[in-house]
């Protein structure tokens, strides 16, 4: 019955001032939106960059028509240069498999790739003594016989590196500015509820209604605010996310991150967005309630 | 109360050495001009303030140290009535009543036997229905009396709970009290109305700035009046009654 009364109250209070909470509801779904948005940005460039391995810097992807004495000749000249310190042949297979590892949660492209092996040409992975160096050895290899395609991805990286760096620092900054809205908003929105309430907040303080029973309808109001926009925003980004990443993804093959870490970082902003009401109503109702 | 002292912040002090000793099942009258420290007696007694120094005992226990968490239990042993009622409007004459059983979580059960019972008391089971503002001021205040009087509490408080009222109704209220009062219930009162301090003749406490100026059982509202014509009326129904 206490439960009843308590979520009775949290959502009379909520129907009532229906345009705050509204002010609300759209702080916090925004805030978290953007967040997400950044989260799920941010996954893409980390796939990235895990695609272009830190030790790999210049990729020679081989001609199919070689044999296989002539690829170790030209491993064994790119390993006489001076600026390289280390050639790898990578077989076709062995390119499927990290394929696999990469695209784990895409078994269209995977079936893609296994019913046309072609597509993934067998490479030599090299690298520089010095990183500065790959563009001397990028341009060796272009004119080198056997060769069909170079990349350097030295820029790519340095690229996607800083980009993921930016998009942590925008990210705070998003979640301590808007974060810092919602919480005004939510508190105000509480602070109106209790004004609205006042004569029955007195008379339940009068006759010994428990300090947490008056309390607890307008932190779950808060709570239920900050629910409501999170929800909105995980929903948004969920059906935009794909695309959103597509967009600002360099790796040619973006795709919208997998369901369980879509679920994992789902839950992180639920809570995150039932904390700001938290916060939010702790805020409005400071000094208000007491007894 | 023992050297019970109150000073606002700004230096206004409300009330001054005050030893007081009420017991069970009296019914006291606090009287004395507007400022003279009664309204603040009875805030101290619910601790909505803390004295500036002294010590207070309600039913037994030390208030002036009670946490926080334990405030709203010793309220849940007074009954309050005001002079403004302090009815919620949008409530019917019923829950606003139930809802002092809700709020500190009684059954639902206990509520369905306990409030048309107190209704029945005050006089306003054929009302229980009816809103506030559908209620004159002498049924609002048995509405307000009823909701102090459902938890049955060991002491009732009142403030002013004639000081919107015309005298004939004032004397149905007495009446009340008076009958809350014969069931063991300890009932204080502040009040500056003559007529129903004269025509009671209960123990009276008189305050001027501050202080106890007398302590009288069955006392008058000033010291040496008599009851005298409508008051012993009053007097004659409450013996009815």
């Amino acid at each position: 019955m206490r439960l009843q009364y308590i979520l009775e109250q949290a959502i009379a209070n909520l129907r009532r001032n229906i345009l705050v909470v509204f002010s609300a509801v759209v702080a916090v779904l925004v805030m978290l939106a953007l967040v997400f948005a950044t989260i799920v940005i941010r996954w893409s460039i980390d796939r990235d960059i895990i695609q272009w391995d830190d030790n790999v810097r210049v990729i020679a992807f081989l001609n199919d028509d070689l044999s296989l004495e002539e690829i170790g000749t030209m491993q064994a000249e790119v390993q006489g240069w001076d600026q390289v310190d280390e050639v790898i042949y990578f077989t076709k297979t062995q390119a499927l498999e990290e394929f696999r590892e990469i695209f784990f949660d895409q078994p269209s492209l995977i079936e893609i790739v296994e019913e046309d092996p072609s597509i993934l040409p067998a490479s030599l992975r090299i690298k520089p003594t010095e990183a500065a160096d790959y563009s001397g050895i990028r341009d060796r290899l272009v004119v080198m016989e056997g060769v069909y395609k170079v990349s350097a991805a030295e820029d790519a990286i340095d690229a996607l590196v800083s980009r993921a760096g930016t998009m942590r620092g925008f990210a705070l900054w998003i979640m301590v500015i808007l974060g810092a809205a919602a919480v005004v908003l939510i508190a105000n929105t509480i602070r109106i509820a209790i004004f609205a309430r006042r004569d029955e907040i007195g008379i339940m303080k009068l006759v010994g209604a428990g300090n947490w029973f008056v309390r607890v309808p307008f932190l779950l109001e808060g709570v239920i605010e900050g629910m409501i926009g999170a929800a909105l925003a995980v929903s948004l980004v969920w059906a935009f996310g794909g695309p959103i990443a597509e967009l600002l993804s360099t790796a040619s093959s973006a795709s919208a991150p997998p369901n369980d870490f879509m679920f994992r970082q789902a839950f992180v902003l639920l809570g995150f967005g039932a904390t700001t009401g938290l916060v939010g109503s702790a805020f409005g109702m400071w000094g208000f309630l007491r007894d | 109360m023992q050297d019970v002292a109150k000073v606002y912040d700004g230096g206004t002090v409300a009330v001054r050495d005050i030893d007081l000793e009420i017991f069970k099942g009296e019914f006291v009258f606090f009287v004395g001009p507007s400022g003279s420290g009664k309204s603040t007696l009875i805030r101290l007694m619910l601790r909505q303030e803390l004295p500036t120094s002294g010590q207070i005992w309600v039913a037994g226990k030390e208030i002036t140290a009670l946490p926080g968490w334990k405030v709203p239990l010793l309220r849940r042993s007074i009954g309050t009535v005001f002079q403004d009622f302090k009815l919620l409007p949008s409530k019917t004459v019923h829950e606003n009543v139930a809802f002092a059983l809700e709020v500190i979580g009684r059954p639902k059960h206990v509520i369905r036997s306990q409030v048309p019972q107190v209704l029945k008391l005050v006089g306003l089971a054929a009302k229980a229905d009816r809103l506030p503002n559908q209620l004159s001021g002498g049924e609002q205040q048995r509405v307000s009396i009823a909701r102090a009087f459902v938890n049955r509490p060991l002491i009732l408080l009142a403030d002013e709970p004639t000081g919107n009222l015309d005298p004939a109704t004032s004397v149905g209220i007495m009446r009340l009290l008076d009958r809350i009062n014969r069931t063991g219930t300890t009932v204080v009162m502040a009040t500056h109305d003559h007529a129903i301090v004269d025509a009671m003749r209960r123990r009276v406490v008189a305050l001027e700035r501050g202080r106890v100026i007398r302590d009288q059982s069955r006392g008058a509202y000033q010291m040496g009046d008599e009851p005298v014509g409508v008051s012993q009326g009053i007097e004659h129904d409450l013996n009815e009654g």
